[in-house]
């Protein structure tokens, strides 16, 4: 086991890119959650981001294009939702279950029905690295950023723009206030279940930007559930980062790294034994659980967050 | 409460007596089908039951699914697939068609060994296939049955193939294989997986033993972005052609060599267009082929139970496509491999060299 | 002033369902009925304009689940694990916990058991089997007991903790079963265990001659045997009592001397084994080894089935047979109608969704003007 493989630039950089899906999962989360919505669903808005996006590209061979439709697809899912959680006021748990089932059931239909015998077009506009030439002469850590993904440095950029909306401006009080206590929100004319809806629609965005994230920056293709549960880690994600967008960054870099540790590490020895490959691929979980237990402790929902709210009379 | 389960109980049971006069019944399992009852000749049934993974995989079971396919189209046959959502599936699907008296009833994985054999021993009547297994008894032997075929393919085969491809460009410094640094991902650690990469491990053993090798595994056949930090990983330790064997998580890996500017092989089917320009061949195990000969042997009554090989002599392997960036020396010295290969000069190894 | 010990996943409620009454059931049967009627009508669309004939592909579904006795054995043999997973997710729920960790808790009583059954494979009946149960709901309830115990100690909210297990344990199970500790060498290299001894497996129940080839063993027994205890725990005992008191309101019931955090342990820990004892079950009764493969999905069905039951003993019962009947029809839809598993999930999960979303009620009642049944605080 060298200090390469624990620290190097290359797991920097790896890092970054792991944690990356995972970010705007959890972003979404916390936008959603602060207004008192729960969204489960955000593994499903992933899905249809990539997938969407996907057949956007191949379509229009524009990347704009391509996330454009990527976030609608994420925004009409969350839509979906929304409507069933503030409107029908359903159970948000099962409604959010529901929907990741539906994106998953749906997708792989129509993959197979539109790119079945063939697979997904290898030549798909992507998502453009962001070169930073500066950097590159720095040692080490300029390594590690200096050739990531745009949707990387979106992502980075947007945690400062949700912090800043949410805790600084009267916009995300208002927001934040329809999550805590709705009902004195309301008094005050705050317009609950509409400000409900538009951060659903927005966590759907920010989940399939993540989706999108997958398929045109990583994987340049979409498989079947290529998702893999990370919009189950950006909930986890965003409980560790106790609902705030910083919090979010810090839980998805720690994820990232243990991630990335397990694939750097691999083929690594302590001593004589080799450390198994299955076993390895635990770190990013147990070191998830020792960051949350160790430092971080109890972390507190909004409070209005999962109830359905009944309204006097306006919206 | 009650009520409410009461009516729902017989709403269905009233649904289902109604039209239960349709197809073939599920009701009433016999476990010898007297087939042959009838004056008119029925088309051939055969039944495909694929793995976890779904049909979509791109590779395994879409492979086993074109056969199928195409046996349909080429031979008149009637077919059906069953995709199994998890394992404890795998006896009640493989079941649903024995029960419904099909001819031929496919389990594509090594998987459903063990489900094959119950399946099996319950149906003398049905024939069963396996792919990439024999009927596994409880405690894991392995117990040749006379209505079942073993369809074993030799994937160190098609691994060597593609290793003396990879390992010649290599040797030789062809395009940017400058490092002399090969490398291969596996899904997971499971036979049919190591296989390929100990053929390919050997290969290079071979035509140039002072090679480096990499190996590496992304424990996931579907996650795409896991096999690309791999591939990452190893390109950053100097790996020039990239070996995946990960199916879904594979893609990934090949992807890592697009954004690199290096090389790739592909696996099970012929991946050339999944990459142009970096998947330089592929690994081919023509699982196709085997639905195809097996469908057309129930058919025409030529079925062979037992271990039947698919390999280099009789075509169940081969390497894919090649770019043209593959010079001839190597071509030449793959083709001369595969003579040596069925001829039995050359017997790739099974088990890795190089562990992770 | 909410409570910082409930939860829905994140927030602070209670599984929304246990604080809203039966508002759906009160209205007798006619609703979620008309609920699976409706969801199944979009289905319908959707299968025609997959180019199939959606009466044929219905008929197979039902047929597939309940046509005949074989068909609906196989539809409980789904069930069963699905009942007592969502079991597991129901204790947790009314005690304010969201246990996601039903996946691993079932995988981890499945190894526990299968090692334990195989170990020991001498031992005649009467003492291995006792071991082998003991060994699945211990395992379980030990495991599921960690994340109550980094709950209640260190406020570490369990929905992290059990995700993060479940992947812990599908990746030590790989590790364990692909050429590993626990690997029973074989020539063809399947990744599975030695099985378990004669004495510990579930018989079927059900002779040859009765209903052939059926699969139903006495797990069944087993599972009705924890809805019964389930229901006896919550609603019977006083420490059921406790436990829901501190799910509505653990403040409150601090105040009335029930100390919510040794609760917290103590419902993961029952949650844990109810899991256990289903991945025990499906060892003995189903595989007799323990094989290595894909999670199946039952941890995340569990939470559905949970809430669709209203965390009750009957609906979870209910709610695991709509799966297990969409797991077998499906199957069955798939194999004669030809209508692609994913079309399959698709309607699952509009039925699903309909259902949660409670639309029927929703749209009678806010035709004619009126609320529905406020949620009780």
């Amino acid at each position: 086991m060298t200090i390469d493989q624990l620290i190097g630039a290359g797991v920097l950089a790896a890092t970054l890119r792991l944690a990356t899906p995972i970010l705007l999962a959890a972003l979404g989360g916390v936008v959603s959650e602060r207004s008192g919505v729960v969204n489960i669903a955000l593994e499903g808005c992933m899905l249809v981001g990539a997938f969407f996006g996907v057949v956007a590209a191949d379509q229009s061979h524009s990347v704009v294009i391509a996330l454009l439709a990527a976030v609608a697809a994420g925004a009409v899912l969350a839509g979906i939702h929304a409507v069933a959680a503030i409107h029908f006021r359903s159970d948000q748990i099962v409604s959010g279950m529901a929907l990741n089932i539906l994106a998953l059931g749906l997708t792989s239909y129509l993959d197979y029905q539109l790119y079945g015998t063939t697979g997904t077009p290898s030549d798909l506009a992507g998502v453009p690295d962001v070169e930073i030439g500066l950097l590159a002469g720095v040692p080490y850590a300029g390594d590690a950023i200096a050739h990531q993904n745009a949707i990387v440095w979106a992502s980075l950029v947007l945690v400062v723009l949700i912090q800043l909306f949410l805790f600084r401006t009267i916009p995300g009080l208002r927001l934040r206030a329809v999550g805590e206590h709705p009902r004195a929100a309301e008094t005050v004319g705050i317009a609950v279940r509409r400000t409900r809806y538009w951060a659903v629609l927005a966590s759907g965005v920010l989940a399939a930007l993540g989706g999108a994230y997958l398929s045109l920056s990583v994987a340049h293709s979409f498989t079947d559930g290529m998702t893999g549960g990370r919009g189950f880690i950006g909930l986890a994600a965003m409980i560790f980062g106790r609902w705030t967008p910083v919090g979010a960054l810090v839980a998805s870099l720690i994820f990232g790294y243990g991630t990335a540790l397990s694939f750097s590490l691999q083929g690594a020895s302590i001593g004589d034994v080799r450390v198994p490959v299955q076993l390895l691929s635990t770190l990013p979980y147990i070191l998830t659980i020792l960051a949350v237990a160790g430092f971080v402790g109890r972390s507190r929902p909004p409070a209005a967050d999962g109830i359905p709210y009944e309204t006097e009379g306006h919206a | 409460m009650k009520r409410a389960l009461a009516f729902l109980l017989l709403a269905t049971t009233v649904v289902a007596a109604c039209s239960s006069g349709n197809n073939a019944a599920t009701s009433t399992p016999t476990a010898s089908a007297t087939a042959s009852a009838t004056a008119t000749p029925k088309p051939i049934q055969v039944g495909l039951v694929t793995d976890v993974g779904g049909l979509n995989d791109k590779s395994f079971n879409q492979a086993a699914n074109t056969g199928r396919l195409n046996a349909e189209k080429d031979f008149g046959l009637k077919t059906s697939v069953i995709e199994s959502k998890k394992q404890e599936d795998y006896v009640p699907n493989l079941t649903t068609f024995a029960q419904q008296n099909y001819d031929l009833v496919i389990a594509v994985g090594f998987l459903m060994q063990n489900a094959a054999w119950k399946v099996a021993k319950q149906f003398p009547n049905v024939k069963f296939a396996i792919i990439d297994g024999a009927p596994a008894d409880d405690a894991g032997a392995a117990q040749n049955l006379p209505n079942v075929a073993n369809l074993f393919f030799k994937e160190q085969e098609a691994g060597y193939l593609v290793g003396v491809i990879a390992a010649t460009m290599a040797k030789n410094k062809v395009g940017k294989a400058t490092h002399n640094t090969l490398c291969s991902m596996g899904g997971i650690p499971i036979p049919p997986v190591d296989h390929y990469m100990a053929g390919f491990q050997d290969a290079i053993k071979t035509v140039d033993p002072s090679a480096t090798i990499l190996i590496g595994y992304s424990n996931d056949f579907v996650d795409q972005q896991k096999g690309k930090e791999v591939g990452l990983n190893h390109i950053s330790k100097n790996c020039d052609i990239l070996f995946q064997v990960a199916g879904g998580s594979g893609l990934g890996y090949i992807a890592a060599a697009k954004e690199k500017g290096v090389y790739a092989i592909g696996v099970d089917v012929d991946q050339i267009d999944v990459a142009p320009g970096t998947v330089i061949t592929s690994a081919m195990k023509r699982v196709d082929k085997a639905v195809y000969d097996t469908s057309s042997s129930v058919k025409s009554g030529s079925f062979k139970a037992g271990d039947n090989f698919f390999s280099a002599t009789n075509d169940g392997i081969a390497y894919g496509k090649l770019d043209p960036i593959v010079p001839a020396d190597a071509k030449a010295a793959a083709d001369k491999a595969l003579a040596d290969i069925k001829s039995g000069a050359i017997k790739p190894k099974t088990d890795l060299t190089v562990k992770p | 002033m909410a409570s910082n010990t409930q939860a829905t996943p994140t927030g602070p409620a209670t599984a929304p369902s246990v604080r809203q009454p039966t508002a759906q059931w009160a209205r007798g049967p006619a609703v979620p009925i008309a609920s699976v009627v409706f969801a199944l009508a979009i289905g319908a669309v959707l299968v025609l304009l997959s180019g199939h004939d959606p009466i044929s592909a219905y008929a197979d579904l039902f047929r597939g689940a309940f046509g005949s006795p074989y068909d609906i054995t196989e539809t409980l043999i789904q069930t069963i694990p699905l009942v007592l997973a969502g079991l597991s997710v129901a204790v947790a729920f009314r005690t304010g916990l969201f246990n996601i960790g039903a996946e691993s808790q079932l995988l981890i009583g499945a190894v526990a058991a299968g090692a334990v059954g195989a170990r020991f494979a001498d031992l005649p009946g009467f003492l291995l089997f006792p071991m082998v149960l003991a060994a699945g709901i211990g395992a379980g309830a030990a495991w599921a007991a960690i994340a109550g115990y980094l709950k209640a100690a260190r406020g570490v909210n369990e929905v992290i903790t059990t995700i993060m297990q479940n992947y812990i344990v599908v990746f030590v199970m790989h590790w364990l079963l692909q050429n590993g500790p626990m690997t029973a060498p074989n020539a063809l290299g399947t990744p599975a265990s030695s099985p378990i001894g004669a004495g510990a497996v579930l018989p079927i129940i059900i002779p040859n001659e009765l209903v052939p080839l059926t699969r139903l063993h006495a797990g069944i027994f087993l599972a009705i045997g924890a809805v019964v205890v389930f229901w006896f725990l919550l609603w019977r005992t006083p420490l059921g009592y406790e436990l829901r008191a501190v799910g509505l309101g653990a403040r409150a019931a601090a105040q009335a001397g029930i100390d919510p955090r040794t609760h917290t342990v103590m419902a993961m820990a029952i949650a844990g084994g109810f899991a256990g004892l289903a991945g025990m079950i499906q060892v003995t009764g189903v595989f007799h080894r323990v094989f290595d493969g894909f999670s199946a999905g039952y941890g995340f069905d569990a939470i559905a089935v949970a809430l669709l039951g209203k965390n009750s003993p009957i609906g979870i019962v209910l709610a695991a047979l709509l799966f297990g009947a969409f797991a077998r029809g499906g199957s069955i839809m798939q194999a004669n109608a030809g209508v692609s598993s994913q079309l399959v999930s698709v309607i699952e999960a509009i039925v699903l969704f309909v259902i949660a979303a409670e639309l029927i009620v929703r749209l009678l009642s806010a035709r004619r003007g009126r609320k529905p049944v406020e949620a009780i605080a």
